[in-house]
């Protein structure tokens, strides 16, 4: 096999859509082409790049709301009274299926209302100055500020030299339990980072969110969700969680 | 009276099926939509307008993929929204010589390609290779579904998802050797 048409086929391969002889062509390619082989790490590195910080983006809440109605005009109009006649297992059926799309969202990664109650949490700790229950840049004094509060022990990375320098933590409420957020600025806005053990829960799938002028992006690494909501632009949310998925274990 | 009641019953339970197997796919619609037209609004109205053509398609939907199906219809929205946007200038078919880079020696690759950069480089990517590398790369479409959402032979989808990822490379790598300057 030429480099050439090792090159043409490395995509394919890497991403396992190769039919086997084809595999083995090029397997067998490798084996003697170092720089064939140079490029297929570096095509991993690539696509690692686009799976790790091109964001998922998540559809605001509404959409689903504003869809749902829409279908509902566009179904055939029906006398109000007709829903009075329908059978009993219509209606059994109907709460069934509800049921069942309810089900989907909780056993899938994205929980309605979490994005939601996190920004209201970000925006309550604003107004209310109440950012802050432990103000210091120091990771060594937020981190153990939270022994003894919360039954689980959140990573407080320094991000100062990134242009994200810590200011403090507070305990707060999201997803009916107490969590750990740690506050970061970026210039003169805030970002709250929410930490919780991912639990019985589904873990998080990497999701950025907008609403209202307000951002959250989600994700999960060892065990524990990560959830970061702010009001700055959407590269430097998506840059921030970055570097705090590249500093935690 | 019995067909109205029997139409309004059957109505509500396609309604129902169609909920259920395509509104949990909510996310990756809008995904692929914010991808391609580059802003939440027009993602918002394209992903709407995209379930309202499901819906009225759904009579002859069978069953399958709902995921793939759904995409395909976003998709097909989205590009009609592009063409309207620029104009109702038709679309040439896209020629992928044209837009594959000149080859770069250097085979660096900035392994450290903050997030930052790799968003602005992929939404400047071309079209046809920026919902490649988003519907395998992000979405997990395997080929030959996306020979089926794209309406292209694999052997396009092998060539045109294999360039966009070299172009992406390259673009990231002069990116980062600028910003280092």
């Amino acid at each position: 096999m030429t480099c050439e048409r090792a090159e043409r086929l490395l995509d394919a391969y890497m991403d396992g859509e190769l039919d086997l002889p084809g595999s083995l062509e090029v397997e067998e390619h490798l084996r003697d082409c170092d720089r064939c082989q140079q490029r297929l790490e570096e095509r991993r590195a690539l696509v690692g790049a686009i799976r790790e910080k091109a964001p998922c983006f998540e559809a605001p809440g509404y959409i689903m709301t504003r869809i749902r109605a829409r279908l509902g005009e566009s179904s055939a109009s029906k006398p109000g009274w007709l829903r009075l006649f329908q059978p009993a297992w219509a209606s059994l059926s109907g709460a069934l299926a509800a049921f069942a799309i309810a089900m989907l969202y909780f056993l899938g990664a994205p929980r309605p209302g979490l994005n939601e109650e996190a920004v209201a949490d970000h925006v309550r700790s604003l107004q209310a100055g109440h950012l802050m229950d432990v103000a210091s840049t120091d990771q060594h004094t937020v981190k153990p500020w939270f022994a003894g509060k919360l039954d689980y022990s959140p990573q407080v990375v320094d991000l100062a030299s990134a242009g994200f320098p810590l200011i403090g933590g507070r305990l707060d409420v999201l997803d009916r339990r107490p969590v750990a957020a740690i506050v970061y600025q970026r210039r003169k806005h805030y970002i709250n980072l929410f930490i919780w053990p991912a639990g019985e829960g589904a873990s998080l799938s990497r999701t950025l969110h907008e609403e209202h002028g307000y951002r959250t992006l989600r994700w999960s690494k060892a065990g524990m969700n990560y959830l970061a909501v702010s009001d700055v632009q959407e590269a430097d949310l998506v840059n921030f969680a970055g570097l705090v998925k590249a500093h935690t274990d | 009276m019995m067909e109205e009641l029997y139409g309004n019953r059957t109505d509500a339970a396609m309604r129902q099926r169609f909920e259920e197997a395509l509104l949990p796919h909510l996310d990756a619609a809008y995904n692929l939509a914010r991808w391609l037209m580059h802003n939440p609004q027009d993602a918002e109205d394209c992903v709407q307008e995209a379930y309202l053509r499901a819906y009225k398609a759904f009579p002859r939907f069978r069953q399958g993929d709902g995921r793939a199906w759904l995409t395909a219809i976003v998709r097909n929205v989205c590009y009609t929204a592009i063409k309207r946007l620029r104009g109702r200038k038709e679309m040439e078919p896209f020629d992928e010589e044209l837009h594959f880079p000149t080859p770069n020696p250097s085979t660096e690759t900035p392994r450290e390609a903050d997030a930052e950069a790799v968003q602005l480089m992929l939404m400047n990517l071309a079209p046809e290779f920026r919902e490649l590398i988003v519907l395998h790369d992000l979405e997990g479409f395997s080929y030959k579904e996306i020979a089926a959402i794209a309406g292209i032979p694999i052997g396009t989808v092998m060539s045109r998802l294999s360039r966009g990822r070299e172009k992406l490379r390259a673009d990231l790598a002069a990116f980062s050797k600028d910003s280092n300057i």
